[in-house]
């Protein structure tokens, strides 16, 4: 399958801050790709790479098989992109904006009409008298109401309210039917678990994990919830497979992997007043991995620079 | 495209264009009809000046008779209102397309299309162009306007040569606000060189016609070739002054350009 994004060893240093540290993914055509990762992980820096605003300290990048630094006119006309806090002119009403916007990517006027109905915006409001969420839906139209075969988004669903989101995912949807690639950057799990067909996590400026969100989900992966009588003993689940995501006293979340035998009898020992047990979210995992606090011999952790998995292999 | 961004870039001057040309308009007009009480109190005014140490007055413009319409429009227009007009107009429109853009995020916006660097920055600089001939076009229509109306009797072709003259400065004002601001990214920082700038070439200026010794460092003063006195009263054309103003505009712009292209757009 072609690549839509290809990052190899990207880097990028800001002096001696840490932008992004030897990137290295591919983006298939055609797929929706998930790049998470909390405020600071160098998401944004990445973005600004990919649509060559600022150039790599070292490594590639290569977009729709064009440099995005040397080649950005000719990428510019084949991607649209959204990004996390549009500085769109506030003066302008929304229907003029996107009309500005839409002439320079050779779009018909009005080309946005489709999209701003199906996100109720009203187009005749001048952007400053905007809401913040109404803001990000004139950056929605933006992206959705053209032909290209990439779009480039960073927290593009931040501020829009849940029918909104749940629109949003909609468009996400139609875009990968059409074969369009979508590479999204983003902190909303649930949405990058609803959308996504891979996702990359990033922490601290790496890579550290990039798996399908099937396999990062994968079917022997359970997450518990468990309420205590009282706090259990400290290493009391220190078992083969299982990790810790979370303990509060009595309050325990625990990611178990594979056979659960051995957890099952740990639990007999324990005075358990409440239990639920499910197959976990993406959040679940994003925080086993940024937080790298697993226990256990399956349950290694993800060290910055050395991703698990960089081809969306199921974690093993 | 850059036809698009050319005339965006004009909806976004609108409003410091018009307030800006009020301003010049008003104040022109207002002198230009005071100028027949100077005309007819001409020997009264002259020994009135001569209170004053001829250095001094030298050092503001005021170099000969101010009933004449040169030293009159330069007293009053070329030295003091244009430089403030234009460099307040210079600076808000050549620190927009780079460093501003840049800080509010509409450079991510606009960049991100097909619009190129080039286009971008180079309707920006065209606006800079139109907006600046404009106001220099107000601030010289104004006082041929109302002198027209209170028979003053200005060479209106003379005036718009200097009106000429006068648009060069703002725009070399605006190349040197257009390059710091591609190189700092920092309207601040490119408004308070320019402004600063200014300030600095003025009190050169002043100091290089009262301290006799010091003159040569008149040269190195826009406002030394700012003056359009000779122009409009013997119309003498300062060729080297045009050169001067042409040569930082074009350098400028073209310096901005070349590293807008070249450099990371960082919010």
């Amino acid at each position: 399958m072609p690549e839509a994004i290809e990052l190899r060893g990207l880097t990028r240093w800001y002096g001696k801050r840490r932008g992004v540290i030897d990137l290295e993914a591919d983006v298939h055509e055609g797929e929706v790709f998930g790049f998470l990762g909390p405020n600071g992980a160098g998401k944004t820096t990445t973005i600004r790479m990919l649509l060559g605003l600022i150039r790599s300290s070292a490594g590639s990048a290569r977009i729709l098989g064009l440099d995005p630094w040397a080649e950005a006119a000719a990428l510019h006309r084949r991607l649209a992109h959204l990004g996390s806090d549009p500085g769109y002119l506030g003066d302008m009403d929304a229907a003029s904006l996107l009309d500005y916007l839409g002439a320079l990517r050779g779009l018909p006027k009005g080309a946005w009409r489709a999209v701003a109905e199906r996100l109720e915006l009203d187009p005749r409001v001048p952007v400053k008298k905007l809401s913040r969420g109404n803001r990000q839906k004139v950056g929605v139209v933006h992206v959705f109401m053209g032909r290209e075969p990439l779009l480039v988004m960073d927290e593009p669903s931040t501020g829009l309210d849940p029918l909104m989101q749940r629109e949003f995912l909609a468009l996400v949807a139609e875009a990968r039917a059409e074969g369009r690639t979508v590479f999204l950057s983003s902190h909303n799990l649930p949405e990058v678990e609803r959308a996504c067909d891979r996702v990359a996590i990033i922490r601290e400026g790496r890579i550290v994990k990039i798996a399908t969100v099937a396999a990062l989900v994968g079917d022997h992966t359970r997450s518990v919830n468990l309420v205590l009588g009282s706090p259990a003993a400290e290493g009391a689940f220190a078992l083969p497979g299982v990790s810790v995501l979370s303990s509060t006293g009595q309050d325990v979340h625990l990611l178990v992997r594979g056979d659960v035998n051995a957890l099952m009898g740990r639990l007999g020992e324990l005075d358990i007043r409440d239990i639920a047990i499910s197959t976990p979210d993406v959040e679940d995992l994003f925080f086993r991995y940024y937080e790298g606090t697993v226990a256990g011999s399956e349950g290694r952790d993800a060290r910055p620079g050395q991703p698990e998995s960089v081809h969306g292999e199921a974690p093993r | 495209m850059i036809g698009l961004a050319f005339r965006l870039e004009l909806r976004r001057s609108r409003i410091i264009a018009v307030g800006l040309a009020l301003v010049a308009l008003v104040y022109g007009g207002l002198i230009a009809a005071i100028y027949p009480i100077l005309l007819a109190n001409t020997a009264m005014i002259e020994d009135y000046m001569k209170l004053f140490p001829k250095e001094i007055m030298a050092g503001f413009g005021m170099t000969g008779n101010l009933a004449a319409p040169g030293i009159f429009f330069t007293t009053y227009i070329g030295s003091f209102l244009w430089p403030v007009v234009a460099a307040i107009a210079a600076i808000v429109l050549a620190t927009r397309p780079s460093a501003a853009d840049a800080d509010r995020g509409w450079a991510d916006v606009v960049l991100a299309t097909p619009m190129t660097r080039s286009r971008h920055l180079g309707a920006g600089i065209l606006g800079q162009v139109v907006v600046l001939a404009a106001l220099a076009f107000v601030t010289v229509g104004g006082v041929l306007g109302v002198g027209a109306l209170v028979g003053a009797g200005f060479d209106a072709v003379r005036f718009l040569a200097a009106g000429l003259v006068l648009w060069l400065f703002g725009c070399a004002m605006a190349g040197v606000a257009s390059l710091v601001a591609v190189i700092t990214l920092s309207r601040g920082a490119a408004a308070a060189f320019t402004a600063g700038l200014l300030i600095a070439m003025y009190l050169l200026n002043i100091v290089s016609q009262v301290q006799p010794d010091l003159a040569w460092l008149g040269g190195l003063s826009a406002f030394r070739y700012a003056g359009v006195g000779a122009l409009i009263d013997r119309g003498t054309v300062d060729w080297v002054g045009v050169g001067v103003f042409g040569v930082v505009a074009v350098a400028g712009w073209a310096a901005s350009l070349l590293l807008f292209r070249r450099r990371d757009l960082l919010p």
